[in-house]
């Protein structure tokens, strides 16, 4: 499913009738490609929270020029906590003093916006903030497939025998890779190719991997044209890397590592051969 | 040709009285011998061309008049003089020029306290009197108010200006669930007749003249100010001041609105015939440029809108029945004063001669006094910033400098920290003497509109003028005022400018010192003022002790008569004061009007 255009409401608690910043955000949002809602004047927490919702939004932006943020913009926090929409980001705007701002940040607005603001800033900082609600709408081509299985193994020799005598797979290549402390031994599957993965050492990363999960999949690795590509979509996309660049991984290829963290808890490889 | 010319000029002179004889080269006769003539035409030619004219009459007249006036009310000083000792002339006019340049200064310049004002409303300005210095002043309860009105009174300020709180504005008491957060936050909490006695304590309102910042409920506030003064013994015919009382510019610009355009036309022309009557040296109304062109507009918009919006309150009145020429002269005037001094300028002249004309022409006003266009001046708030707070007080005094040149009758100059919270007493001070440094120190009061006959000034004065005027057309076209606010127009036009600003700010087309250029990292932030945010609770105990303590009786027969009143026609006014008088709240008597007129509903646009 495509990711949807942010929405953002742009919002004007309390009685103070300045709604010239308000206007001039929600304009600016609106050019920078955001769907924009505009409260009015004279809105209640409570009515701000509730068209938050019926709006179905990504993002509260609140503006208060009569001293009236500190009563009313942690209110609205609230409010949306109780009712289960704190995913929904909440900045804020207007004349406040900067020292009002730690207080405001605890109570769960994300950002306060002071005056001598750009809307650049503003529309920078919701967009990397805000909660993506789907998937994002350039899909890319799917790997060519799976290159690899990594599998920790706290011995090859009693690990293998599962796969050459009961499943037939054949030792293709078998190695030390000496950076990473670990003999790596390549089973060929169709097009594709398990890796056992015992430690060389007892402080080495798979050594770690076993002590803390035990012995199985240690990552996957998907084969994809541009390694640096991918890098730069995750990236972009908030997930959280390994590896800031494509390095060399031996066999002629450039591989780099995801997190487990954004990868739904199995790390990640993206590789590439070279030599093709 | 020459001949038929000339016996046209000299008995044109011949027909205006002894004044203009003087000034001929000889006494004027029917017929000129041509020895005559050639020695008249000489000495004509020997002085500049500067002939015999309308303009020298007219300018005659000027100074026989204004010495009259100065006579009655001296100057200043005797004499002004510069530290060379060269003498400060009351008035500069053209020196020379032909005829039909002359013709032209005195159609659109003209002289100082005369159609069509462009030079001032006054004919000797400040070497009279200097403006008034009205500082905006207002926050948490009347007693602290009332505290910091006296202290700027000490300081030299010469007339009040009161800032109320939201609640106080929309028309609700300090204890409404609506005002939460709200209470004294922008101003003064008023609620009831009880807290103005406390706002005015100590003060002789027949001393002072005080500004109000009131809109929608301007009725309530204005008849419990007319109370606390029969309290004091004044009579509301010597009451001096203004209400805001400009419910147009609060749909455009400033928010603060309460009831639907049509019954607030009549609040307004309830009061403009009340004080006709009652409190005849009221400013019933300050119709506001202020707020549009803090929302954004530019300095035409600026005109052209509020003299858009004050047409339609010179029409609802007329309409009303009441004559032009009573209500006309009580019309005032707010306008804001920006960074950019020369259009300021010009824009204030433009202003000055453009209400003259459409109070005049439009409106067939026969009394010089409806013609005039008074006005406060307010440096411009949005143009201060956050950052490097001090630059402020530069650009105020930019700002006030142009409000000045101006000819403003009042000013209000902002205080350095007030794009971080309200000020505090150190910055309203500095504020203050902004001011008093312009009028006592810079010598630019010292003549009458030092800049008129400039030609940039002058060009500038006229184009603003003629942009206005289209715009005022364009309303006009689409039904007045009323109507292109309620499309949704003014608004538009003024988010478009303000939009614009933005975007060239943002790309540095214009530059902001210290905002987008010359900025500083890790400023340290300024002492700023707090209001105690326990404020709303305690006012809320206050109001609770109020209403146990008055007679409900007399309450409830003054509400019910006031909403009789208002499902009828009648005035409006003295069934309010009668309400305050029996401490009425602000927000009873505004429930009462909301339950009858109803609530005004924006449309999103």
């Amino acid at each position: 499913m495509a990711e949807r255009t942010i929405r953002v409401l742009v919002a004007k608690p309390g009685l103070d009738g300045h709604d010239r910043g308000a206007l001039v955000i929600a304009q600016g949002l609106r050019d920078a490609g955001m769907e924009v809602v505009y409260s009015g004047l004279r809105q209640t927490p409570e009515q701000i929270v509730a068209a938050a919702l019926q709006e179905d939004v990504d993002c509260i932006g609140l503006s208060s020029l009569s001293g009236a943020h500190m009563e009313l913009f942690p209110e609205v926090v609230r409010l949306l906590r109780a009712q289960g929409a704190d995913d929904i980001l909440v900045v804020g705007g207007g004349v406040i003093p900067r020292e009002d701002i730690p207080a405001l940040k605890e109570a769960g607005i994300a950002e306060v916006f002071t005056p001598g603001t750009s809307i650049q800033e503003t529309v920078e900082f919701i967009r990397t903030h805000v909660r993506r609600k789907e998937v994002p709408q350039d899909i890319p081509e799917p790997p060519d497939r799976i290159d690899h299985i990594g599998i920790a193994v706290p011995s090859l020799r009693e690990a293998l025998p599962f796969y050459t005598e009961q499943l037939g797979m054949r030792v293709i290549h078998q190695e030390v890779i000496e950076d990473q402390q670990v003999t790596a031994a390549f089973l060929a599957v169709g097009e594709s190719t398990v890796e056992l993965l015992e430690p060389t050492a007892p402080d080495s990363p798979i050594a770690k991997f076993l002590d803390k999960r035990g012995p199985g999949i240690h990552h996957v690795a998907y084969r994809v044209k541009d390694v640096a590509e991918r890098l730069r979509r995750a990236r972009e996309a908030g997930c959280r890397l390994i590896d800031e660049e494509p390095r060399p991984g031996g066999h002629g290829k450039l591989i780099a590592f995801v997190h487990p963290k954004s990868t739904g808890g199995v790390l990640t490889e993206f590789c590439q051969r070279v030599d093709e | 040709m020459v001949v038929a010319s000339l016996r046209l000029e000299v008995s044109e002179a011949h027909d205006v009285g002894p004044s203009i004889r003087r000034a001929l080269p000889f006494p004027p006769v029917r017929i000129l011998t041509p020895d005559a003539i050639i020695e008249w035409v000489t000495a004509g030619w020997e002085r500049g061309v500067r002939r015999v004219s309308d303009f020298e009459q007219r300018y005659e007249e000027w100074e026989k008049k204004t010495e009259q006036t100065v006579k009655k009310r001296p100057e200043r000083k005797e004499s002004f003089v510069t530290s060379s000792g060269i003498v400060v002339r009351r008035l500069y006019v053209p020196r020379c020029g032909d005829k039909k340049e002359l013709k032209r200064y005195m159609e659109n310049v003209g002289f100082p306290g005369e159609y069509p004002f462009t030079r001032g409303v006054q004919r000797t300005m400040y070497r009279g009197r200097f403006w008034t210095m009205r500082q905006y002043a207002g926050f948490g309860t009347a007693e602290e108010t009332n505290r910091r009105f006296r202290y700027l009174l000490e300081q030299g300020q010469t007339g009040l200006s009161t800032a109320f709180d939201l609640p106080t504005q929309i028309g609700y008491d300090s204890d409404h669930p609506m005002a939460r957060g709200e209470v004294g936050k922008v101003g003064v909490a008023i609620s009831s007749l009880a807290d103005m006695e406390q706002l005015f304590d100590g003060i002789p309102l027949d001393k002072v003249t005080t500004s109000m910042t009131i809109n929608a409920p301007a009725a309530v506030l204005l008849a419990m100010y007319i109370v606390v003064g029969e309290k004091q013994g004044v009579p509301s015919e010597k009451l001096g001041g203004t209400t805001q009382n400009d419910i147009l510019k609060e749909y455009v610009a400033r928010g603060t609105y309460i009831f639907p355009p049509k019954p607030s036309m009549r609040l307004i022309t309830d009061i403009f015939a009340y004080c006709s009557e009652k409190v005849p040296q009221w400013n019933t109304i300050s119709i506001s440029g202020y707020h549009i062109r803090e929302a954004g507009s530019t300095a035409v918009q600026e005109v052209a809108f509020t003299l858009a919006n004050a047409i339609a309150y010179v029409e609802a009145a007329v309409k009303r029945g009441l004559d032009v020429d009573t209500f006309g002269p009580r019309l005032s005037f707010f306008f804001n004063a920006h960074n950019h001094f020369f259009e300021e300028i010009a824009k204030f002249r433009a202003a000055r001669r453009l209400w003259a004309r459409i109070m005049r022409e439009r409106f067939g006003a026969k009394n010089p006094k409806s013609w005039q266009l008074r006005f406060h001046t307010q440096t411009g708030g949005s143009t201060l910033t956050a950052q490097q707070p001090d630059n402020n007080i530069v650009r105020v005094t930019i700002q006030a400098l142009a409000a000045v040149l101006g000819g403003t009758q009042s000013l209000h100059t902002n205080s350095r920290d007030e794009a971080l919270a309200l000020p505090t007493e150190e910055s309203a001070r500095i504020a203050l003497r902004t001011q008093q440094i312009i009028a006592f120190e810079s010598g630019v009061a010292d003549t009458v509109d030092p800049l008129a006959g400039s030609y940039y000034v002058e060009e500038l004065t006229d184009e603003i003028e003629r942009r206005a005027m289209e715009y005022i057309e364009k309303i006009d076209e689409m039904g007045g005022a009323v109507q292109a606010i309620e499309a949704g127009y003014m608004q538009r036009e003024i988010r478009d400018a303000a939009y614009r600003t933005q975007m060239a700010v943002e790309n540095g087309e214009e530059i902001v010192v210290g905002v987008n250029a010359f900025r500083v990292e890790d400023e340290p932030e300024p002492e700023l003022l707090r209001v105690d945010p326990r404020l709303g609770e305690r006012r809320r105990k206050e109001l609770a002790d109020l209403r146990a303590g008055r007679s409900a009786a007399e309450v409830e027969t003054a509400l019910a008569r006031l909403k009789e009143a208002a499902q009828g026609t009648d005035n409006l006014m003295p069934y309010i004061v009668d309400a305050v008088r029996g401490y009425a709240t602000l927000g009873e008597i505004c429930g009462v009007l909301r339950d009858v007129f109803g609530e005004y509903r924006p449309a999103q646009w």
